[in-house]
């Protein structure tokens, strides 16, 4: 599209910040143009979207754990403030609050007291988490616990019980508290079985419900990375709390999207792993930051600044960046390196601002100024499907491949600007228009039964051969009859028998390792695209009122298993092709389309005026052009700014890298 | 050892050997069931969670590999280079490295892996010792010989760490199979037993002269050559062959004027431009010349990897830094398992400032270097041959 027809629409402002190297002095800029006189007072903080950090007791190696919240609290929470974070998250810690069975230490009670009303004076609000393991500050190890295990046994359970309700009881009329918090990943790590889980987090929710009926409580570890981590699937019991949290772990990252932060699959993880979680309680999208200190302070903000607007764009109830401060670590031979070092924050050791709370200030200033409650997001009609088989252990690979392809069908789909979802095997599809099913390789009776409901009455199913015998259902549904599996393959070819009729889809021949192929016989499904010897590659087929396609490799596995940020562009572009066209064609395409694939958007419906924000995946500067079904009127960066008249669908967002804009778009 | 054991054993081996993952984890399983005490069947799914990057799972199996028994050589190098990929674990990586390059003092790769972790945890002076241990085991390890080019780069810059990229370069074999490539030469041709029954048209004598460069028959290759000459002296195809044949034998002057004849004849001819890039490459003075033969050979040969690898060494001696990253770029989206140009993506990366993506190159071309090798085979074999459990 010409320029003359894409007017570039955004203020400069809305691109993201020009670099991202900066330093730190811009905190006091920013601060001071936040604070600033102004015609009418800057709103602080959003309520529907809260935007937090952990505040940890100890930030310093040598520190011991009896210095749980010595330092100058009061003085951080201003800062805290003044970075227009409104939720700031404190630890509970056990062995200071209860040093000797039984006896309390009433000085670290006021401790906390004393932080929450520092809380309370700066107009914010606190989670106060109880039982969180961060190692350093060792807030579970109770010196008289003599090694028993804090989340079985019966004795420490009723002190636990004793501790959150005396510490709940207290601070049950103080206004700063917004919700409670029962335990983090690396506690919840330590179960080994779904039943224990379960009775822990009842047995303290209920003494929590005993004292106090009014206020939130959280389930403090994501679904998605614990059942990575530990096994267990905690699904059930995070969906008797009040709000869950998705949180990327080191170990899920290095599992899922090992690489770097500022492109490619890395990027779209914080998102996945949120909807992964599911959707039956608001989820917070906590622990936002890096893992490690081999990426530069730019890449840590240029980081942050997605894992931020992505909690926002996929719905998360709030988000919570992973920690205020630097860990101050012991330099000591033999090796530099620590693992606490890993728990990287907004402030260097010395307290001095990085360039990642200039970010986290910035998108905080950005979401106050969203109303959420004028606007709906868009709902997502498409959603990958997370087979039930991911659950399964070893020896079965499919907990092992399943997330992996998952979530490069997301990224594809989000490539293909759907507003997706993901959908665990077994949940309804209500809603849904287009489901996609990558590379699973076995699904439940139940699940082919639905599936074949819900294309019956006009939905869109897109599947890909993801190896062994298919199930007897694939004849009928997918009008192919499957004639065994071909077996590995070095190349994907693709010859497009049908131009047009999914997409425009081209030829092409690219390296890519395939651990299947499926060797097909057409029953009535017409043949969209074969490889070089002309075996079906894809097909399409009319069932009931909606059409099934059938790709006969598992090329969302291939992208994962070989190289994610090196995936032959033509694979990628025929991926997003065939998901944007389906789910176009069944009215679960984008809303507003965009011409750049490394570019996320979405879209917020008003009365008067819609929202849209696109955010950039790709580290270097690009311009999207935006198009809309209407002709957009007028376009404003939605922190205020000057009016820009379009007066056509499309327009230009130059976007930084990894830049955001967040525009309020009025039609004509 | 139960007769079932061992069968069950040497299916999983079988299934692993052929790629089949998911029947060995299987059989791995199964033989586990039997007797969970066999460090190779734990090595074998150690290796086999490696390969499709599950890196945790690996290092537990490993782990449990190593804990049944401490002599477990091919357990040692899944763990270490779970260890690498995974990512943030470098001071393990050292240990583990260290412990395998004691039990195979001989294994280039462990020296070379032990240099890559020490450089990840700062340690510089004993990541140079240990890649300069692992060339005088092999002088030809061009993975070292990259690592100590970055290091170079890191610490000197450019200009003094270009000459080991050069010599990295020339220690890549696959270079002389671009040249086969571009003359579109078969694989399985060998060259003729007897000159005497090569029939007497051109395209034959010249097919012979390829198969003859492929077996480094050069003098075999330049008396085909000569006969196509002799009936035509402009042939550049048969020119270029020539050309190619003096470049192997360091003859550049030689190999030079037959390119440049050459292409006087066919402009355009990938053989005659590689050949002539080459040689301007290594010859001082005229190396600022054969960037421009590489743009010309990549818009001949743009499908070619080692092309825009070659076009990129080019221009990181030209010190056009971001020109050769796009150059790089383009070899990696074809290739991306050229170690060659993800060391080269690497340095234009460091010259940057961009040192966490260089990191992520580097760490990619150990992993497909290794992927390549195939030591855990080797290993294994070893130990499973002399690991024999009583």
């Amino acid at each position: 599209m010409s320029d003359e027809r894409t007017p570039s629409a955004v203020p400069a402002d809305a691109s993201g910040p020009a670099s991202p190297d900066v330093g730190g002095a811009a905190i006091s800029a920013s601060e001071a143009q936040a604070t600033a006189p102004a015609a009418s007072p800057a709103p602080r903080s959003n309520p529907r979207f809260p935007v937090g950090v952990d505040y940890h007791p100890i930030d310093a190696e040598r520190a011991s754990a009896v210095e749980w919240y010595e330092a100058d609290t009061a003085a951080d929470v201003a800062a805290i403030s003044r970075t227009h974070l409104s939720l700031v998250r404190l630890f509970v810690s056990w062995p200071a609050l209860e040093p000797q069975v039984g006896q309390y230490d009433h000085d670290a009670e006021d401790r906390l007291a004393d932080l929450l009303e520092a809380v309370r004076a700066r107009q914010m609000k606190a989670i106060v988490c109880f039982f969180a393991d961060d190692r350093l500050a060792e807030m579970n190890d109770v010196p008289w616990g003599r090694k028993r295990d804090l989340r079985t046994d019966d004795y420490l359970l009723q002190r636990e019980i004793a501790l959150v309700q005396r510490i709940v009881n207290r601070f049950r009329t103080e206004s700063a508290v917004w919700a409670w918090e029962l335990g983090n990943e690396a506690f919840f790590a330590g179960f080994t079985r779904e039943e224990d889980l379960e009775a822990w987090a009842q047995a303290m929710r209920e003494a929590i419900r005993e004292v106090d009926t009014a206020r939130a409580i959280v389930f403090g570890a994501g679904v998605e990375t614990l059942v990575r981590e530990c096994g267990v699937d905690a699904r059930g019991v995070r969906d008797g709390f009040e709000y869950g949290v998705s949180r990327v772990t080191a170990p899920y990252r290095a599992y899922a999207a090992e690489g770097p932060l500022t492109y490619g699959p890395a990027t779209y993880l914080d998102s996945f792993v949120l909807r992964a979680g599911g959707t039956a309680v608001p989820t917070i999208a906590d622990g936002i930051g890096v893992h490690a200190l081999d990426v530069s302070v730019a890449e840590e903000a240029a980081y942050t600044r997605v894992a931020l607007y992505s909690a926002l764009m996929n719905g998360a109830a709030g988000a919570v960046l992973r920690r205020w401060r630097d860990v101050e670590t012991e330099r000591r031979e033999p090796y530099f390196r620590d693992p606490y070092e890993v728990l990287v924050g907004l402030n260097d050791t010395a307290g001095q601002p990085k360039p990642v709370r200039t970010e986290a200030a910035r998108f905080a200033r950005t979401v106050a100024h969203f109303d959420l409650r004028r606007y709906e997001r868009v709902p997502e009609r498409a959603a990958v499907l997370v087979p039930a088989e991911r659950y399964e252990p070893l020896p079965s690979l499919a907990g092992l491949y399943d997330p992996r392809s998952c979530l490069q069908a997301y990224i594809a789909a989000k490539e293909a600007h759907l507003p997706v979802d993901l959908v665990r095997e077994g949940e309804d599809l209500d809603g849904l228009m287009t489901v996609i099913v990558p590379s699973a390789g076995t699904l439940l009776a139940a699940t082919w039964s639905a599936l074949a409901a819900f294309v019956r009455s006009g939905g869109s199913l897109v599947l890909s051969y993801g190896g062994g015998d298919a199930d007897p259902a694939v004849r009928e549904l997918f009008g192919v009859e499957f004639l065994g599996d071909q077996g590995v393959r070095r190349t994907l070819a693709c010859r497009v028998a049908q131009p047009g009729l999914v997409g425009d889809l081209a030829a092409f021949d690219a390296q890519l390792d395939l651990p299947h192929y499926a060797a097909l016989g057409s029953s009535g499904a017409t043949v969209v695209a074969t490889d070089a010897t002309g075996s079906p590659l894809l097909t399409v087929h009319q069932y009931g009122q909606g059409r099934t396609v059938f790709l006969a490799a598992p090329l969302e596995r291939a992208i994962a298993q070989s190289d994610p940020w090196a995936a032959p562009d033509a694979v990628r572009h025929m991926l997003r092709t065939i998901y944007g066209a389906i789910a176009s064609a069944a009215g679960a395409g984008p809303v507003i389309d965009c011409d750049q694939p490394q570019v996320e958007v979405a879209v917020w419906n008003g009365e008067t005026a819609d929202v849209v924000m696109a955010l950039s995946h790709a580290a270097e500067d690009l311009t999207a052009t935006l198009t809309a079904d209407r002709v957009v009127a007028s376009v404003t960066d939605i922190t205020g700014g000057a009016v820009v008249d379009v007066g056509a669908k499309a327009f230009g967002v130059p976007l930084g890298p990894n830049g955001a804009a967040a525009l309020r778009i009025v039609y004509r | 050892m139960t007769a079932a054991a061992s069968m069950t054993i040497a299916t999983a081996e079988d299934l692993a050997r052929r790629g089949v993952v998911g029947a060995a984890v299987a059989a791995c399983h199964e033989a586990l069931a039997i007797d969970d005490r066999d460090a190779r069947v734990h090595a074998l799914i150690a290796h086999l969670m490696l390969e499709g990057d599950f890196y945790d799972e690996a290092i537990a199996a490993a782990t449990r590999a190593i804990e049944t028994d401490p002599d477990c050589s091919p357990a040692y190098l899944a763990l270490g280079l779970a260890y690498d990929r995974r990512g943030g674990m470098w001071d393990q990586s050292v240990l583990v490295w260290h412990e395998l390059a004691e039990v195979e003092p001989d294994l280039v790769t462990a020296h070379v892996q032990l240099g890559e972790a020490f450089a990840a945890a700062a340690f510089e002076e004993e990541a140079l010792e240990s890649w300069q241990r692992a060339l005088e085991l092999d002088p030809t390890e061009a993975r070292a010989t990259y690592n100590l080019a970055i290091a170079s780069l890191k610490r000197e810059g450019m200009a003094l760490a270009l000459p080991l990229f050069r010599k990295a370069g020339e220690l890549d074999p696959s270079q002389d199979e671009l040249f086969f490539a571009l003359a579109g030469a078969a694989e399985d041709v060998p060259p003729p037993a007897d000159p005497a029954e090569v029939g007497p048209t051109r395209e034959v004598r010249c097919a012979a002269a390829l198969a003859s460069l492929r077996a480094e028959d050069l003098f075999g290759a330049a008396d085909f050559v000569r006969l196509v000459l002799d009936e035509d002296a402009d042939d550049a195809e048969a020119l270029a062959l020539a050309a190619y044949a003096y470049l192997k034998q360091q003859a550049y002057n030689e190999a030079m004027a037959c390119s440049l004849k050459a292409l006087s004849v066919a402009p355009t001819l990938p053989t005659a431009l590689y050949s002539l890039g080459v040689v301007y490459a290594r010859r001082p003075g005229l190396d600022r010349h054969a960037a421009r033969v590489f743009i010309t050979l990549a818009r001949q040969a743009g499908a070619h990897a080692l092309v825009h690898v070659l076009l990129a060494e080019s221009l990181l001696g030209l010190q056009r830094y971001e020109q050769a990253g796009k150059a790089y770029r383009s070899a990696v989206r074809l290739d991306p398992a050229c170690v060659r140009a993800r060391f080269g993506l690497a340095a234009a990366h460091l010259t940057a400032g961009r040192h966490a993506e260089a990191q992520w190159e580097i760490s990619r071309a150990a992993y497909y270097d290794t992927k390549r090798q195939g030591l855990f085979w080797r290993l294994y074999d070893a130990y499973a041959a002399g690991g024999e459990r009583p």
